[in-house]
């Protein structure tokens, strides 16, 4: 198993996601990253919509030499050269090297493949037969299949890219020195595969990105190389974790969604909207939210933020705020306002797209083959996955 | 649809439509065609102008958008010319 370290056997249990509560947005209030740095926390829809879209916060500046820590131990996302972290023209010239690649009409050619892996995934389930680990058989695998398809990865091992995954996203499972040991095999794993598509070039997402970035002044080695990391963990990592968790909801909270969800493809892009805004990725108990640094004094719901500081945007508050959104999870009500889920402004996820359709195409072909699936265990039973930046079942029992 | 329109005199003019609700202010057109986008005030993408000029720019705008939420139409016929396939 590469997963990460399992709780101690006295650790309390965990509840699922779609259970935990949520704040009640209010102006920006002033707390402190665990490093001790003050950052101004963020909840309301709005204004963790304006911090991530307003350029006079960025992520760059949170990495400048005068930067507060804002890491006990980093990981991949806090990587400089990571297109997370770059803004203005470095962002966009990067950020336009792949882009295209993923926009709705881009992905959406990708449809049919995807469902096909889709059936595949549960022609094995059916011939496995109840109990059967729904994680281990379906979850995990379909957006490894997906993302190594895309990439031209389809000779990586799941032990592999598991294991940095894990680490690339560790909260407090690993040491700094494990994660930064993980991250140099990873980053070389990287690095060959750039050389290699270089050299001889696919139809991949790897070797489409290599000749771009060949043809732009600018980009460095580094950056395409952790863009090439980046993709390989958002990749499989927080699609793995939306649909396990959507599945804890789905299955063990007795409502008529899941028969409506395999009615029609639509009914499961509503469903699979309304999960992502309301299911969060994980318990957030690192970081308040995502952080950005205002480069000057910048206002804010009606408050002054001072030039230098760190802002944490709540995007799972502000998914919440009843301002915005009704209570509880309304699974075919459209959404009137994009959630936040995926961000917005120039750093708003470049996977959206492709982690809606994995999500949509997995729940309908799930719940159409098994009308009747139903988790075997309580979810008082349910062992996560811990001490990572996400949280999903580490296995789902289930029967039909 | 939600655009700034009016449609031009000139046969070749372009007009850019932004759907307000899709828009995600990601700013991508903005830095791709800086004359012809910019971000509103409410973070999201608006034309700069009611009639544009066709250029690489204003294509590369279109076809960076992540949400699709730009497009751009002769003013006359109001046929697409990008984001095309």
């Amino acid at each position: 198993m590469t997963t990460a370290r399992p709780a101690a056997p006295d650790t309390p249990a965990l509840v699922p996601l779609h259970c935990l509560r949520h704040a009640e947005p209010g102006p920006p209030r002033l707390a402190a990253l665990s490093t001790g740095t003050p950052v101004w926390v963020v909840t309301r829809h709005a204004d963790v919509r304006q911090v991530l879209a307003d350029p006079r916060m960025n992520r760059a500046s949170l990495f400048a030499p005068d930067a507060p820590a804002i890491t006990l131990v980093p990981n991949l996302l806090d990587d400089p050269q990571a297109l997370l972290n770059l803004d203005g023209e470095e962002h966009q010239r990067l950020r336009r090297t792949v882009q295209r690649a993923f926009t709705p009409r881009a992905i959406a050619r990708w449809r049919p493949w995807v469902a096909s892996v889709v059936e595949g995934l549960l022609d094995g389930l059916e011939e496995a037969g109840p109990p059967a680990d729904v994680v281990g058989a379906f979850s995990r695998p379909l957006p490894v299949a997906v993302i190594s398809r895309l990439m031209g990865l389809d000779g990586l091992h799941y032990e592999r890219l598991g294991r940095w995954s894990d680490h690339a996203l560790s909260a407090t499972a690993y040491t700094a020195e494990e994660i930064r040991q993980a991250m140099q095999e990873f980053g070389q794993f990287g690095g060959q595969v750039v050389a290699e598509r270089r050299k001889e070039p696919g139809d991949d997402l790897v070797s489409s990105l290599v000749e771009a970035a060949d043809r732009t002044e600018g980009v460095t080695e580094a950056q395409l190389v952790s863009l090439v990391c980046g993709l390989v963990v958002a990749g499989h990592e927080t699609t793995m974790t939306s649909l396990g968790n959507a599945l804890v909801h789905l299955l063990s909270e007795g409502t008529d969604g899941w028969a409506r969800i395999a009615e029609s493809e639509a009914n499961a892009a509503a469903a699979a909207e309304q999960l992502l805004r309301a299911v969060p990725l994980g318990d957030q108990e690192t970081t308040p939210g995502l952080l950005r640094r205002a480069v000057e004094d910048v206002e804010i719901g009606g408050v002054l933020i001072p030039a230098g500081s760190v802002v944490a945007a709540d995007a799972r508050t502000a998914n919440h705020d009843p301002a915005v959104y009704p209570d509880g999870i309304p699974l075919f009500e459209p959404l009137d306002t994009p959630s936040l889920t995926f961000g917005a402004g120039p750093h708003h996820c470049l996977g959206a797209w492709l982690a809606r359709m994995e999500l949509e195409l997995a729940l309908h072909g799930l719940a159409r083959r098994f009308p009747a699936l139903r988790l075997v265990d309580p979810v008082e039973a349910i062992e996560w996955r811990r001490g990572l930046l996400t949280r999903s079942p580490l296995r789902l029992a289930v029967a039909w | 649809m939600n655009g700034s329109s009016a449609g031009g005199p000139s046969p070749d003019g372009l007009e850019i439509r932004v759907d307000r609700v899709r828009c995600v202010g990601t700013g991508l057109c903005a830095a791709a065609a800086p004359g012809d986008l910019v971000l509103g005030d409410d973070g999201k993408a608006r034309p700069r102008h009611a009639v544009a000029t066709a250029s690489e720019e204003l294509t590369e705008a279109a076809e960076m958008c992540p949400t699709e939420a730009l497009t751009v139409h002769l003013s006359a016929t109001g046929e697409l010319v990008a984001p095309l396939d």
